[in-house]
């Protein structure tokens, strides 16, 4: 496991900024997260570098899960308190995922045939974390908007 | 075009839709992290996912598939919110759906050679920008769903107290028309007191201090402060003879009034507020 991973987490982390710098590009000007296009970019990019540390620490932890509680229900609340939209703050988290596996695959990381099976587990643990990442960012929300209010 | 990676994938899933939605179906009703679909019907959460796996025949032949999805989402959204699932859960039911798919590829072995497994990387790719297309819009759809019912139940309130029709306007033109108001309050108690009349003019001050307790909350209590002030010291200056209790409870129920209306319209804004990331 441990082999496969560590190809792409050393890449995420060694690159944190550039992929960070890369990821606030698209998502100040992406018709689907409006709320960070007139976010100042030197914020945006270190909340993506955060987000990239915080992200290669839980893709090795044993209990992801748990660190992703941890980390991302504070996330959720910042979001939240900026003003953020749910379905806004989600997709921008689709779009570090996204620009994860863009760099890696500009990179060419997975070169020869043999790799391709390690791109396939490295994209099937990526996605997994994120999957994490945005349940737990979702309930953060969902608790916050206090839903008893819309009940009966 | 669609290439033969994608038709691979496609075939099994649409062959097989029947099949991964029952195992996802199974899986949903009793994990622990979608708690709110245990007690739900199996033909209701099995035909959720058979939409699921459909959509994505619909979406490979879609000019716009991003537009495609939405047809799959909102209807999913609007029922499952009704069920009055948690929007986390039914996200987290999506994400199992797309790994039951997943899994039941792999275990199908619909990829096994070098050349398949490149193909894989590209299948599980496609699977997740149309899972992506997916979410958000179910996000996007719960919200609404939920401003929407907020609004609905937060309206009523809001209409009778005018929120949105004088608490549209502009701070400068609440505190003008506020300083108008208490002048003519000054104006009449003034000319009553003088007058020596008994009319009982000071109902008509409860029109700003209403006014205040909606456009300011709390804080609009320096109103009713004013105008119970104005009050006491108009008749102890012109009226020295008459009794002064009638002015004062008249001076202490503008305050209790103010505070009243001022604490619920501060209870309705705070009410609204963690919803207002949702109204963009």
């Amino acid at each position: 496991m441990k082999a496969f991973a560590s190809k792409l987490v050393d890449l995420t982390q060694k690159n944190a900024e550039k992929i960070a710098w890369q990821w606030a590009k698209d998502v100040k000007s992406n018709l689907k997260t409006n709320s960070y296009h007139d976010a100042p970019e030197e914020k945006i990019i270190d909340q993506a570098a955060n987000f990239y540390q915080y992200f290669q620490e839980m893709f090795s932890h044993e209990t992801p899960f748990e660190r992703a509680e941890e980390v991302f229900q504070k996330y959720a609340r910042e979001r939240h308190a900026e003003g953020v939209p749910l379905h806004e703050a989600v997709y921008a988290l689709i779009l570090m995922r996204r620009h994860i596996w863009l760099y890696a695959e500009f990179q060419t990381i997975f070169t020869v045939e043999a790799e391709h099976r390690k791109a396939v587990e490295s994209l099937s643990r990526t996605i997994l974390m994120f999957d994490y990442i945005i349940y737990v960012v979702t309930r953060e929300y969902w608790k916050l908007m206090k839903p008893e209010v819309t009940k009966n | 075009m669609q290439s033969s990676y994608a038709t691979k994938l496609i075939d099994l899933i649409e062959s097989k839709a029947e099949k991964i939605a029952k195992q996802w179906a199974a899986d949903v009703m009793k994990h622990n992290r979608t708690p709110s679909y245990h007690p739900l019907r199996k033909d209701l959460v099995i035909e959720q996912g058979v939409n699921f796996y459909r959509l994505f025949r619909q979406m490979s032949l879609a000019e716009i598939p991003y537009e495609e999805a939405k047809n799959f989402s909102w209807r999913y959204a609007e029922e499952f919110y009704q069920q009055k699932i948690p929007l986390h859960e039914a996200l987290y039911a999506l994400i199992l759906m797309r790994r039951h798919l997943w899994l039941y590829a792999e275990f199908q072995g619909t990829f096994v050679t070098a050349l398949e497994k490149q193909q894989a990387v590209e299948s599980l790719n496609r699977t997740i920008l149309m899972f992506d297309y997916v979410s958000y819009q179910v996000t996007e759809k719960y919200q609404q769903l939920t401003v929407e019912a907020v609004n609905k139940k937060l309206g009523i309130v809001k209409t009778f107290l005018m929120g949105k029709l004088v608490g549209g306007l502009k701070n400068t033109y609440k505190v003008a028309f506020m300083a108008i108001l208490i002048i003519a309050a000054c104006i009449l108690t003034y000319y009553n007191h003088t007058a020596g009349q008994v009319v009982v003019f000071t109902h008509l001050f409860y029109i700003p201090i209403i006014l205040a307790a909606i456009w300011w909350g709390k804080k609009g209590v320096l109103v009713p402060i004013i105008l119970a002030i104005v009050l006491v010291a108009s008749h102890s200056i012109f009226l020295k003879n008459a009794p002064f209790v009638d002015d004062i409870i008249r001076a202490v129920m503008f305050i209790v009034i103010g505070l009243v209306v001022g604490w619920l319209m501060d209870s309705v804004k705070k009410m609204e507020e963690p919803y207002e990331p949702f109204k963009s």
